[in-house]
Order: structure tokens, then sequence, then C-alpha cells
């Protein structure tokens, strides 16, 4: 402030001797006192004089005036803030309303293609009440989602009944009897283990009515399927599956349903299932808005293409039911779909939602329900549908008992590692007799009496001078590593998957070995996503390897407290960690760049001085949550969280040693193997046991070394002392 | 004692005896867990992750009679192989009461097994430019087998095939499907196989001298097949062209 200054300071201004100014010039005025003030000073110590006081007068006044400009200017601000708002909201508004307006053009035209299409098919009219080109409200419509959506639940309760019923009836009529319809929906029931969710049991024993008419239709039912295993399942798995279980599970759904009789539009509905993951939305609303649908679907006429709409409704509502009306618009994308529905199923969902918002009047509304809802079943479900969708394909592929299929006899004494192939039916074994044998399981030699198909390998690797300990499959499938009791660390170049088994040797398959160790290399991993190598050895060491780099070994890990490393994993959430257990039963978790143990695995206090009892024989990284198994030579499994390092749960596995683990590509299931002979699936969200499968023979004491699941196909295995190894599916 | 442990065990191998029974009875669980208790310290042998390459297998010696495995017959070989392996004599002589066939067949896996060893030697230095042909002496030209017609593969290949063949049929559950008896009409496969395995032991020994003589020191592998051969006739004695430096070998016969 320039007045306290000023009044401090000599400066003498010639101003006009005006003190009758009008707060504008401030700070004049404030120097304008100042030069009177001089005059003054004398004075103003001892006494007040009148021109003190004016002086003070005017200097506060000043002041205020100072502030009031300030104020000025803030309010202008701020107005002009509160102006550009406005205006971007309008803007919103009028995009939204175009939108909108764009929405019902495309519905109406979408009414009028089915019209045509089923004039065409039919040589009927499609009765589906008045199809009136869309009126477009003005703002005022959608402004009240909230209070529109009230009303329906206590006016569509009883229709819902109705619709119900009427749709019982319809599907009667076809000759889909109650029994039908009672195994199936308790047939889903079981697989969702579900007991309660009605809906969707109707959804998807009305589902496969749709079958009968048109593709469409029958995409119409997968998303309808979906649709009603979504909406339970959804609340139990969260949203994070990997889409490649997508198509496996589809391809299991289509073979269970064979009535289906188009595939092509079951294609299509492939390439909608992969979209984003959309947050569910409120239960409470997804009830609201199913009555009000099916109170909807009251409204149709009768026919069976009506029937259609129907179900197509109710697969749609479930659709609106979880994700954002205006969201999913962005979501929705055109598939490869011959025909212009595709479009049309474009703007659906927002209209679905905008229908919503319609006003009150839902009910009566005659053109908005009647779409062409088949084609548009195929639009972009998302993922809540294929999760839950998947979930419950999963299950059932995995729930389903696997049974031995292959067994692999070739090698002369224990196999003691194996890995699959990511990708084909391939797979390669390790064994005590020196040798590592590649196997297809597609050439399997014709069996004669028992169910389970021999399998002879296609090329044996011979290198190693000593028993074969361990294995690792890089993630292309085009190398592999092994490390073996001579403490060599080889790589091999996979021949190709059909190859004839007596081909002339070439050199080429050996393509490296990595030096290092100096004892029995017995653990081996490599990073799904870096070439990068890990391994451990009885000399006490790990390694971590770049094996196409010139200088192989990258850094050695050694922690002089814990013995010689049994097994190492790397951390599949995390970049940089691997975690390493011992044979003293601790287990690190160490950073690969700092090579300084990160967390310590809590280890279990009992008290059993015999340390080799509790040793860990295998330890395995959860693919995508943090958390660590591992198996133990005191029976136990044990499963640890990375980030606190605490024991998380502790269970008996086995009546003897647990010797080796694998968890699936997805991780929902463990599989244990045991000296016990007996190999375990487990389920990894109540950690219980899901199957048992008695296999392979001691030798010695020891029974099943490995156990592993095919990264990509339904596929386990486990490597036995007895020289087999068997592939169950 | 040591009475109930043997009955427990004999009892143990008679339930065991139908290999085609996966399910593990009940009686067999109580079984082994009375045998757990009874012996308070039983010796695991087995090799645990972690255990140094000196360690290997390195547990004390099972008596046969004690081995409950359908594997004993070669898991004793092994263990008398690991503990002398040039005392050829011990090892080749069965236990009491051992099915000769099931001796026979356990001892040709054996043999195949261990002679990978040699195979991968011979890799580094037997190539098919070196060696195109599979002979030994001058005589002979021996065809690779496990074609459809028999193919005149260059040495490496032959040894690689030859123990590939052999691997299989040995496993081949069409001619062995049990490891505990042998069919008579399969013990005549067995002959055929050592013939075809003899070769690689002559082809080493007459043109890769230093790797044979190298890992015959440490394996005594192709004296012990041949006494092998000669003590069940699986061979004929002319064809046995290694000279075995011994008082019970064949001696110098050209084929």
């Amino acid at each position: 402030m320039k007045i306290p200054s000023q009044c401090g300071g000599p400066t003498m201004e010639d101003s006009s001797p005006s003190q009758n100014h009008n707060g504008q010039l401030g700070p004049s005025s404030g120097g304008i006192n100042v030069g009177n003030k001089q005059s003054d000073e004398g004075n103003q110590k001892t006494q007040y004089s009148i021109p003190g006081i004016l002086h003070f007068i005017q200097h506060e006044w000043a002041r205020f005036e100072m502030e009031r400009s300030q104020w000025e200017v803030d309010r202008a601000e701020l107005q002009a803030r509160i102006a550009f708002l406005q205006g971007e909201r309008k803007g919103q508004e009028n995009l939204k309303n175009d939108l909108v307006r764009r929405i019902k053009m495309l519905e109406y035209a979408l009414k009028q293609e089915r019209a045509k299409y089923h004039k065409l098919k039919y040589g009927t009219e499609l009765q589906q009440g008045d199809m009136k080109p869309p009126i477009f409200d003005e703002p005022g419509g959608p402004e009240a989602p909230v209070d529109g959506e009230a009303p329906f639940t206590s006016v569509s309760n009883v229709s819902w009944r109705q619709g119900r019923q009427l749709l019982r009836q319809y599907l009667q009529e076809i000759g889909y009897t109650d029994t039908i319809i009672d195994v199936r929906s308790n047939r889903v029931r079981s697989l969702l283990g579900l007991n309660n969710n009605a809906e969707s049991e109707e959804n998807l024993n009305n589902a496969p009515v749709v079958t009968a008419l048109n593709g469409n239709e029958s995409s119409n039912k997968r998303a309808s399927e979906n649709q009603g295993r979504r909406t339970p399942a959804k609340k139990a798995q969260p949203s994070s599956l990997a889409e490649a279980m997508i198509l496996d599970t589809e391809a299991a759904v289509i073979a269970n349903f064979e009535f289906l009789s188009q595939t092509d539009v079951d294609m299509d509905d492939d390439d909608d299932m992969s979209d984003d993951l959309e947050p569910p939305d409120d239960d409470d609303q997804d009830d609201v808005k199913t009555t009000k649908r099916k109170g909807k679907s009251l409204m149709l006429n009768e026919g069976l293409a009506d029937d259609v709409d129907a179900e197509a409704e109710e697969v749609l509502n479930e659709l609106n039911l979880l994700t954002e009306t205006e969201d999913s618009g962005s979501d929705i994308h055109t598939q490869g779909d011959p025909t212009d529905w595709g479009g049309a199923g474009m703007g659906f969902q927002p209209g679905a939602g905008h229908r919503r918002q319609m006003g009150a009047g839902g009910l009566g509304d005659e053109d908005v329900p009647n779409l062409g809802l088949g084609e548009l079943a195929q639009l972009t479900v998302n993922n809540e549908a294929e999760a839950a969708y998947d979930i419950a394909t999963t299950k059932e592929s995995y729930r389903k008992t696997w049974n031995a299929k292959y067994t692999l006899r070739s090698h002369f004494d224990g196999v003691r590692a194996l890995a699959f192939h990511p990708v084909e039916p391939v797979l390669i074994t390790a064994s005590e007799d020196h040798t590592l044998k590649l196997w297809n399981l597609q050439k399997t030699v014709p069996a004669k009496k028992s169910a389970s198909l021999d399998v002879e390998p296609l090329y044996t690797f011979r290198c190693h001078t000593g028993p074969v300990l361990c294995l690792a499959m890089s993630a292309t499938g085009e190398q592999c590593y092994s490390g073996g009791l001579d403490g060599a660390i080889h790589c091999w170049n996979l021949p190709c998957a059909n190859i004839d088994p007596y081909d002339s040797f070439d050199p080429g398959v050996l393509t490296g070995n990595m030096e290092g160790h100096t004892d029995a290399v017995w653990g081996l991993s490599i990073h799904s996503q870096r070439l990068q190598l890990l391994s451990c050895s009885a000399d006490g060491t790990v390694k971590l390897w770049s094996p196409t780099s010139k200088v192989p070994l990258l850094s050695t890990y050694i922690s002089d407290q814990d013995g010689a490393p049994t097994s190492v994993d790397f951390i599949r959430d995390e970049p940089n960690r691997m975690v390493a257990a011992y044979n003293s039963a601790h287990c690190i978790v160490y950073d690969l760049e700092s090579g300084k143990p990160v967390v310590r695995l809590e280890t279990t206090q009992e008290v059993d001085n015999n340390v080799i009892g509790r040793q860990i024989n295998c330890v395995v990284a959860h693919p995508t949550l943090p958390l660590t198994i591992t198996a133990h030579e005191d029976r136990h499994i044990r499963f640890f969280d990375n980030t606190t390092g605490k024991l998380v749960h502790s269970m008996v596995a086995h009546l003897d040693s647990v010797t080796s683990l694998a968890v699936d590509p997805n991780g929902l299931y463990l599989l244990s193997g045991s000296h016990d002979c007996s190999i375990r699936l487990w389920n990894l969200d109540n950690k219980t046991c899901v199957q048992e499968i008695t296999a392979h023979r001691k030798k010695f004491d020891e029974s099943i070394f490995d156990v592993a699941f095919h990264p990509s196909r339904p596929y386990i295995a486990s490597a036995g002392a007895d020289a087999l190894a068997k592939v169950f599916v | 004692m040591y009475c109930a442990k043997s009955l427990i065990v004999r009892l143990l191998f008679l339930a065991r005896i139908s290999e085609f029974s996966h399910q593990r009875s009940g009686l067999e669980k109580v079984i082994l867990a009375t045998m757990k208790m009874a012996d308070g310290s039983t010796i695991l042998r087995r090799n645990r992750p972690g255990t140094k390459a000196k360690d290997f297998s390195r547990w004390p010696d099972e008596p046969f009679e004690e081995m409950d495995s359908t594997l004993a017959v070669q898991q004793y070989i092994q263990q008398q192989i690991r503990r002398e392996p040039a005392n050829i004599d011990v090892i080749l002589t069965p236990p009491d009461a051992q099915d000769e066939g099931v001796w026979k067949y356990e001892h040709l896996r054996q043999f195949c097994m261990e002679l990978n060893g040699l195979a991968v030697r011979l890799q580094s230095e037997c190539h098919p430019e070196t060696c195109t042909q599979m002979t030994a002496t001058e005589q002979w030209i021996f065809l690779c087998a496990a074609h459809k017609t028999p193919k005149e593969c260059p040495a490496i290949d032959y040894t690689r095939h030859t123990l590939d063949g052999a691997a299989c049929l040995l496993n081949s559950n069409k001619y062995f499907p049990s490891r505990v008896s042998i069919k008579e009409s399969s013990v005549a496969k067995l002959g055929s196989v050592c013939r075809r395995v003899y070769r690689i032991f002559s082809h080493a020994y007459f043109h890769h001298r230093t790797i044979f003589d190298e890992f015959e020191n440490e394996t005594y592998l192709c004296r012990r097949f041949t006494a092998f051969v000669t003590k069940y006739n699986l061979m004929s004695k002319d064809n046995l062209i290694v000279p075995i430096m011994e008082e019970e070998g064949s001696g110098e016969t050209d084929a």
C-alpha cells in the first residue's frame, strides 16, 4: 500500500488542492494528503489537529476505495466465469439434445428396416404398433430422470409377472416345455451358484426361443444369456478376467446350445464382446429398470417376432442396467455386421436411457420399445456381461472333472519338470535320464485298450550330462531353457511341432548354454514379457540372465543366512521383483535392480527342529494378485501377501510333502503335486480342493515332481518319478 | 519290529500289486501311517530341490526285499550301480525270485539311459560330414531301422534314432505294458534292441576312440553291456566286436 510508505517518506507532491477526490485515485490522494500533512507534521505528534483528523479520514477512505475496486475486479472475474460455464453448459445440453435427436432418428430408421425385413421374410406386415417418426421434445423432457422412474416400479411389478407368464406361454407354444425350462434354469443356477435371480433364468430360458428364428436372434440369445448371468455374477467377480478366455468360453457355450444353427452371427458377437469394462450400476436401479422393461414387453403385440422383441428388450434392459447411458454411447462401435442394424445398434444404449428418461408415460410409449432389438442385442455387450458369462462358463469348463487323456511314455527315469508351449498343444519334459523330450499331443499312438492315449516324443534334446532338473519355456514358445545337475543351463530352439521324429540331427537346436552356476540348477523361471531368466542353484546363488545379450549373466543374488535356494519365480504383478524360496523354509522377495531383499515372507513359527522338514519345494507368484504361494515339505501350502509379507493362509494340502505348484493363467485355480502320488486342484478364492487325481507311482520316496497348466488350452500335466508324464483334459 | 515292518511292507506291496488300481485304499493309508509311526525316523529317499550334485541320491541303500514300489527293480539296479559301477557281477546278479524277463528289461532300460551320456559326447565329434554312415569295421554298414524303409543314416543320426527308437519300444504300451511282468512275445524284442544299441558302442570304439575310452573309464558301460548280453544270450557272440580287456571278454572276433 502506497499510502503508509508515503506517509513515512517525505515526498512532496504538488497536486491539485482538491481534497474532495472521489476515491478513484486513492494513492494520489494519499500523496496529496501527505503533502498537506507535512505542513502539519509538527502539530500532529502532540495533539490532534483538524488537518490530521481529516487526513486520517481521507486515508481510510482511500483505503476503502481501493478495496472496493479490488472487489469490483473480482466480481467481474467471477461473473465472467459464470457466464463462461453457463455457456459451456448450454453447449453440452445442445450436444446432448442433438445426440438424442439422432438416436430417435436412428431408432425410427431401425423400425422401418425391421418392418421391411419382416415383410420380406414373412410376407406379412410386422405388427409393431405405431411407427410414427419421433417427436423431438425440447429440453424439458430429459430433465427428470429420477422422477420418471419411480412410477415405473409400482406399476410394472404386476405387469412383470404377467409378462413372464406370457413368455412362458409363448415358449410352450413353440414346444419348449416347462421341464426344459426348469432344467435349464436349475443348471444355470447351479453354474452361477445363485438362488434368487429369477430374471436371469428367464432370460436364459427364453433365449433359446430366439434361435429358432434367424441368426440375429441367436446372437440375441447369446447376449441375453450374458445378461442373465451377468447380473448376479457381476457382484461376485471383479471385472478383471482375461479376454482370451472369452473365445474359449463362448465356444463352450455354443457347443452347449447345439440348436444354434447360425454361427456367423455368433462370430459377430465375439467381436462385440471385446469391449471396455464398465463398472456396475446400482442394483436398485437395475431392478427398477428391469421391471419396467418387462412391463414394456407386455405392450408388444402378439407374434413371435414380438417375442423376440420382448426378450431382446429384456436383454437390453439388462444392458442398460449396468452401463451409464451416456458412457455407453462411446463404447458401442459397429461391428462387421452386414446389416445396417449395426448402425442402429450404435444408438441403442443411449436411446434406451433416453427412453427411460422420456417421461413417466413410458409404459404407454409404443414406438420406442418396439425397436428391432434382435440385432441390437448383438451390440456391444459390455464386459460385465461377458465377465459373468466367462465366469460361468469357465467355472463350467473347470468344474467338470479333469480326466487323464494322454500318457507320455518315453523317458527312462523320473520326469523332473515339464512345460507347455504357450499356444500349441505341445509340451516339453525334462528327465533324470539326462534328456528333454518334445511332445505334440496331437500325434498320438493308436491306443489299444486304455482310455488314455499314448503320445510319442517328437524330439529328444541331448546335451546335459546329468539329470535335467528344471525347465522353462519362453513366452513365444520358440526357446526353452533347461538346467541340470551338471550346473549347466542350456538354451534350445524348439523344432517345429510337426517334424518327423527321425529326422537328421540339427545342431542348431542347441543354441547356447549359460555358465555360471557351480552346482546343480534346481529352478528356472522366465519372465513373461522380457526375455530374462532366473535360475537358482544348490551353490547358494540365484542368477538373473538375459540369454540373448553378449554377457548373459546380469546379476547374482546371494543370501547368506538362508541356505540353498530351491525355487524362484518372477513376481508377475510388479515389474522388477522376484521371489526366491530356500531350503531353510524362508522366502524372500528381491528387487531385481538393486539386488536387495525387499520383503521377507513370514515363515511359520512351528517348533520343528527338522528344518529340512519345512523346506520350501516350490514357489509361484500369482499372475495378477500380489500373492505368493509356497509348497512345503511339511505338507502345507502357504499363501503370503507380497506387500506386507504376512502369511495370509496356510493349509495342509496333501498327505506327503508338496512338491510343485502351478497357477492357472487366469489366476483362479491352483494345482499342486505331491509325493503322495496325487495332484490336487484348488479353487483360489475359497482355498478348497476341487478335485484330486491320483497319478504316478512311487520310485523310492518320490512320486510327482512337477505340475503345469497350459497357458491357453484346457490341459494340465503332471510329471512323475515313474518316468511318465500325464496330461489331463 | 523288523518282522512287523517287513510284514507291513509286504502287505503294502501286495496291496499295490494291481497296477491299474489308482485308488489308494484306506487300508494302505492306515498301514503307511503305522509304518511311519513305528519307525521313528523314516529315511526319505528323496532328492529335494536344493540338493547339491554330490549329494544327489546319496542315501542309504535299501534292501530289495523292502522296496515296495513297482519300480523296485529299477531302483535296485540303480542303487547297485551307484554303489560301485565297476562291479559288474553284483550289478548283473538278480535278487532271489526275480523274474528274469523283468530283470532283463529293466537292465536294458538302464543301458539305454546311460548310453545317452555317450551320445552326448559323440554329438560334439561325430558329424554327418565326417561319419556319413554308420560303420564300425569296414565290413558292415548298418542301416537305421527307425524309418519305414531302412535308411543309411549318418552315424550321429543312427545313434539318435536308435536310442529314440529303443525308448519308444521299451516304453510302448503295446509291447511292454507293465513293469512287473513281461509278455513272452516281447522278450524277443529285447534282442533286437540290444543288437542295434551295440552298434553305437562299436562305432564309438572304432571311430571315436578317445571318447569311447573316456566314457568307458567312467561308466564301464560297454563291459557291463557285453557281460549282460552274454549272460542272457541276447546277441550272438559274433556281433560282439568291441574288445573287452577282461577275462570274461568275448575276445576279438570279426563279424
